[in-house]
């Protein structure tokens, strides 16, 4: 299976502190990728990284084909109308695809005459995702699309968004720190905890082979399990845990939301580096 | 990339044009009236430094005055403008708004992206500059001939100083721009650096060439006109040069604020002992070498500054 992008040892430095710091990711070509992680986790740094804003310090990083990029905060210029950010896009780019962008946006109703300092937040951030969609990348990038949105406008991004992935099939990397907004669209999950990564994998996959147990206290010493996090009452314990093999029948086990798995990692980032959490597979 | 450096400069080059526009009609109607009223009103010969010049060239003084005082700022004024508003922004705007996120992320790479605005901007930069030049070498003679080459403000107004100067202060606002990430910032050093820069090339500009050196008796009248000044010294009887004459040569008093009464008679007792000045000067047929040298100077750099861009650009830390 090919590989929309590919990153060994990367590492990226701001003056003296590691933004990134042996980053090694692999993402399968045709997903649509979730990074998830706390602010400050590397996560803007990863996705600069990935689109050639910034040359890492360390490592190497591979993308396959065309790929763009929408930026935090979706920058357009205000000045412009909707048309000339259009004929920003054609100028710019060779493999444009005029028509896509003007169908989406009558679609959209978003007039080509407006200037785009005056359409609202929502139509802006439409605006910028067929910007990123006309120039028919294989990998799109977005970095907090959904930040600053009001939740119709959240649904309406997120809708259009996969329409496109359905029809087109391309890779999309999606970057936010609340899980929650990617939970239904995405099918694979890169964590990133201060500037390494936590985990990566098919979401599927790591749901099955994590279980949240509750049992009592005295058999947490005796788990057949890597545990992940763990909190404990007096009695009770509560563990997230991978690869369990057989239980004890007083445990109570219960299949992970991809909330509490990241949590559980973001929570204890040693427990996750040592091993690996999830082996990387080409 | 034609089109967008276009749409994103045409606000500063359509004021720049109008601006100038403005001020050729400016200097096309006060130029016309003044050769009309110069027609009328003065003796033959006049305009110029001759005696019976002096009341034209008062009422033309004080009529022009207003226009003199525009004229006045352009040398620094001008450049300092052309870097606050075509420099400062290139940049620093892109940084400011994230933009640059979206423009460098297209398929045109970045080093093209930067390489065709900077060279389409410093074109027109120069252009607009030799039009200037050209209108104010057409407009000056009409009042007479008051020297282009020891006042600096006229120097930096003529030849090919402003389209050098207009390019130095474009790079050095664009300069600003990529390094401070901000506009304001990036437009205050443009106006510092650009009056610095005005001061400090004309102190170097000594260097330039091999002064002319003269002796006489009288320096006042060497040193007044159309010429720029390089050092003085005095040779005494025996024709030996020296910085200052020997002490108890002559009497000597210190004048108090500013009168200089007790100076003159001091150097006039050594003139009449046989001592003469020595003036080190550099004349007006210097014209085109000095230009040459501060825009070769103003061209490197400008070639330095816009290293400097593309460096802090392409080390690509967005």
């Amino acid at each position: 299976m090919n590989n929309a992008v590919e990153a060994t040892g990367l590492g990226v430095r701001y003056r003296r502190s590691w933004a990134l710091r042996d980053c090694s990711l692999a993402v399968p070509a045709g997903r649509v990728v979730a990074l998830v992680g706390p602010n400050g986790a590397g996560k803007t740094t990863l996705l600069h990284a990935v689109v050639g804003l910034l040359s890492p310090d360390q490592g190497r990083l591979t993308t396959s084909g065309e790929v763009a990029f929408m930026a935090q905060d979706k920058p357009l210029y205000g000045d412009f109308r909707v048309a000339e950010m259009l004929r920003f896009g054609r100028r710019l780019n060779p493999s444009w695809d005029g028509e896509i962008a003007t169908e989406r946006l009558a679609t959209l109703g978003i007039p080509l005459k407006r200037k785009v300092s005056t359409l609202s937040g929502g139509e802006q951030a439409q605006v910028a995702l067929v910007m990123a969609l006309a120039k028919r990348p294989e990998l799109l990038v977005l970095d907090e699309p959904l930040a600053n949105l009001d939740p119709l406008a959240r649904h309406d991004v997120m809708r259009a968004l996969m329409t496109s992935v359905a029809e087109r099939g391309l890779t999309v990397l999606i970057s936010s720190h609340v899980v929650a907004d990617l939970e239904d669209t995405c099918d694979w999950i890169v964590v990133l905890n201060r500037g390494r990564v936590q985990v990566s994998g098919d979401i599927e996959s790591l749901r099955t082979e994590h279980l949240m147990l509750t049992g009592p206290v005295e058999l947490a010493d005796r788990l057949d399990a890597t545990v992940i996090g763990a909190s404990y009452t007096d009695r009770q314990a509560t563990l997230l845990v991978r690869s369990a093999g057989t239980l004890d029948p007083r445990w109570i086990a219960r299949q992970v939301t991809l909330d509490e798995l990241v949590m559980g990692y973001l929570r204890s980032p040693e427990a996750a580096a040592l091993p690996a959490p999830v082996v990387v597979q080409a | 990339m034609t089109w967008l450096t276009w749409r994103q400069h045409r606000a500063q080059l359509i004021t720049t044009a109008g601006l100038l526009i403005a001020l050729g009609v400016l200097l096309l109607v006060s130029g016309r009236e003044a050769a009309a009223y110069i027609a009328e009103h003065a003796p033959a010969g006049c305009p110029g430094p001759d005696l019976a010049c002096g009341d034209l060239n008062a009422a033309i003084a004080e009529r022009y005055n207003a226009i003199y005082t525009v004229y006045g700022w352009l040398p620094i004024g001008a450049p300092a403008l052309i870097g606050a508003f075509w420099g400062a922004p290139l940049l620093g705007k892109e940084f400011e708004r994230g933009t640059n996120k979206l423009a460098w992320t297209q398929a045109v790479s970045l080093r093209r992206w930067l390489g065709v605005k900077l060279a389409l901007l410093a074109v027109a930069v120069m252009l607009g500059g030799l039009a200037l030049s050209a209108m104010v070498s057409a407009w000056r003679p009409i009042f007479g001939d008051r020297g282009s080459f020891g006042n600096l403000g006229d120097f930096n107004m003529l030849g090919v100083a402003p389209a050098a100067w207009w390019l130095f202060a474009f790079m050095v606002g664009t300069a600003a721009g990529a390094v401070l990430r901000r506009t304001l910032p990036a437009m205050a050093v443009v106006v510092a650096v650009v009056s610095v820069v005005t001061f400090g090339l004309f102190s170097l500009s000594d260097h330039y060439a091999e002064p002319t050196r003269l002796v006489t008796a009288d320096a006042t009248a060497t040193y007044t006109g159309d010429v720029r000044l390089v050092g003085k010294a005095w040779v005494d009887p025996t024709g030996t040069e020296m910085g200052s004459p020997p002490q108890g040569a002559c009497p000597r008093g210190t004048d108090v604020g500013r009168a200089n009464a007790l100076q003159e008679a001091y150097e006039r007792c050594l003139v009449d002992k046989g001592y003469r000045h020595v003036v080190y000067l550099h004349g007006p047929e210097q014209f085109w070498r000095f230009q040459w040298t501060d825009a070769a100077i103003l061209f490197a750099g400008s070639l330095l500054l816009a290293g400097l861009t593309a460096r802090r650009t392409t080390r690509r830390r967005a």
